[in-house]
């Protein structure tokens, strides 16, 4: 089962940047992934707060999409739904035209805090062995598809470390690591980078692109940063503010990678985006 | 003003240079050696102390000094009867200590997984938890007697409680988004419990059974003083009623001696088997 979906990665290892997939040129062509119609969310009873009003959204095949929001928008309320560990109270919410039942290893989330979600005791390439021992796998089998993908992240030569011992960027690319070795179809990332220095999170974008377009998953990606959003993704979607958050914009961005942020044309679409943040934000 | 600041960093920092060069198994051995000084020296006054109080203030029946607590050890070892005391108090703290531990352990990883069996025991454990061995004893005598299964079952009472509500503690503060991640790389119910929840929980667990064993320890004594023919309780109410000062002597100093080499025991067991699962996230 897993040898039939895996995409190995030392075959694509070869591959440069550039071979990488071009922001879908014609996007209506990729088989949908996600099919979001009229969502609502609401949480609690006695007290009931409306989360998401309506949301309509079609995610595609090899789509790097970032939902943008304010604070408390329900981006990640929006993921969770994605990701199964919330049930949406009406609305369609497909995944592959089949309705979310749970959490499923084809749809991995990354959350910001790397720490609290690896296992601390364990080494770095136990951590990224974590799920395939899940599945019951034999230690010769993990052992070599958990080299394959630290090789892939370039975490190879710290496999023996403790994730207490290396750095915040190298826990997000561990979270990475420990993901590709399942195989999955979809990356659902909570602002996993919003905890690293400006630094760190340059490289890490990088790093990020780089693997997406080796490997062509889907992704989306929660963040408040604008320019981050902007540097990375073929579409974002600007949420507004909560209570009844729906997505107020949605801005294809069509510019070849790597993204510079100094890029003149970057910087229109910055203001497009900017103000649909801010019409948004406060009136709700 | 300036020149005496300029001057005192100038000091700092060569001084501070000159630590940087000095190898740091040195170091480390200066520090290790400084804390033995210490340790030393603490127990130097705890002992002069002890004679000044003795000789001085309440006299040698009342409390008797080191010399003659040590007068008194030599023959009660040499007969063997200090050792068989010791050994009926351990093994009795071990066989309660060892089945409520793991009891407690056991239900309490169940407490704080399932929701409705927390929810119906915890009140009635909020509500027992302020019954001390002590007061169970006259009860628990005329249950079991005065026999062993009586003081297994007080230090079983003592130690449950401390193990209980850390287990749950830990259990209840696994990092949720831990468990998300585990589930969406397709992790069950059960490996969640087995390979997320117990190892998180390992930190609380341990703080919970080492107090629990100081409790053993101090659960044992009252029993062993109104109900025993044997233990370290029993030689303090023998010697009590003998008037025999320094033996009393004798038998506390022995279970300060033995609680704290079980700590220190339980520290090295704990620090060699679980050191991964105690690294900080």
């Amino acid at each position: 089962m897993l040898t039939r979906q895996r995409r190995p990665a030392a075959a694509v290892g070869h591959m440069t940047v550039d071979d990488g997939p071009l922001p879908s040129a014609s996007p209506a062509a990729k088989p949908k992934v996600f099919t979001i119609r009229n969502l609502t969310k609401v949480f609690g009873d006695e007290q009931p707060y409306l989360a998401l009003d309506g949301i309509d959204l079609t995610i595609r095949s090899g789509e790097f999409l970032c939902l943008l929001g304010a604070s408390g928008c329900g981006k990640s309320t929006l993921l969770n739904l994605l990701a199964g560990f919330e049930k949406p109270t009406s609305g369609e919410l497909l995944y592959r035209g089949r309705e979310i039942a749970g959490p499923s290893k084809e749809r991995v989330v990354f959350f910001q805090d790397a720490g609290a979600a690896l296992l601390p005791w364990q080494t770095v390439q136990q951590n990224v062995e974590f799920g395939l021992r899940l599945q019951g796998l034999l230690f010769s089998e993990r052992h070599q598809r958990a080299e394959e993908c630290l090789e892939l992240v370039g975490l190879a030569e710290h496999r023996h470390k403790m994730p207490s011992e290396i750095s915040g960027g190298m826990r997000q690319r561990l979270q990475i690591a420990r993901a590709l070795a399942v195989d999955p179809d979809v990356f659902l990332m909570d602002e996993p980078f919003g905890a690293l220095d400006a630094i760190s999170r340059r490289r890490m974008h990088g790093a990020l692109l780089d693997i997406w377009q080796r490997t062509q998953r889907t992704i989306v990606f929660v963040t408040h940063d604008i320019l981050e959003a902007l540097v990375l993704a073929d579409r974002i979607a600007v949420m507004s503010a909560g209570p009844g958050s729906r997505i107020a914009h949605l801005a294809a961005i069509g510019l070849d990678r790597p993204r510079q942020p100094g890029d003149p044309r970057l910087g229109r679409h910055f203001e497009e985006l900017e103000q649909f943040l801010h019409t948004t934000a406060p009136s709700a | 003003m300036t020149s005496i600041s300029g001057l005192g960093s100038t000091t700092e920092r060569s001084g501070a240079a000159e630590m940087r060069r000095r190898p740091r198994l040195t170091a480390r051995w200066r520090a290790r050696l400084r804390r033995t000084g210490l340790v030393l020296v603490s127990l130097t006054l705890g002992l002069l102390a002890w004679e000044a109080i003795s000789l001085l203030i309440f006299g040698p029946f009342l409390i008797p000094p080191p010399q003659a607590v040590v007068r008194a050890f030599i023959p009660m070892s040499a007969s063997g009867e200090l050792v068989h005391d010791i050994a009926m108090s351990l093994s009795r703290v071990f066989v309660g200590y060892a089945a409520g531990g793991t009891f407690a352990l056991i239900l309490g990883l169940f407490m704080g997984r399932i929701r409705l069996l927390h929810d119906l025991a915890d009140p009635i454990l909020e509500f027992m938890r302020f019954l001390s061995p002590t007061a169970m004893i006259p009860i628990v005598v005329i249950w079991f007697g005065i026999g062993e299964v009586a003081k297994y079952s007080l230090v079983f009472w003592g130690t449950i409680f401390s193990v209980l509500i850390s287990t749950i503690a830990g259990v209840l503060r696994t990092p949720r988004i831990r468990q998300n991640a585990a589930l969406c790389l397709g992790a069950s119910e059960a490996q969640i419990f087995r390979l997320i929840v117990l190892p998180s929980a390992v930190p609380y667990i341990v703080v919970g059974l080492r107090l629990a064993l100081a409790s053993a320890f101090i659960s044992i004594i009252p029993a062993e003083l109104l109900a025993a023919d044997s233990g370290l309780g029993y030689l303090l109410q023998q010697s009590s009623l003998l008037q025999q000062t320094d033996r009393i002597f004798v038998a506390l100093v022995m279970i300060c001696a033995i609680g704290f080499c079980a700590d220190r025991l339980f520290q090295f067991i704990v620090s060699t088997l679980l050191r991964r699962y105690l690294a900080v996230t």
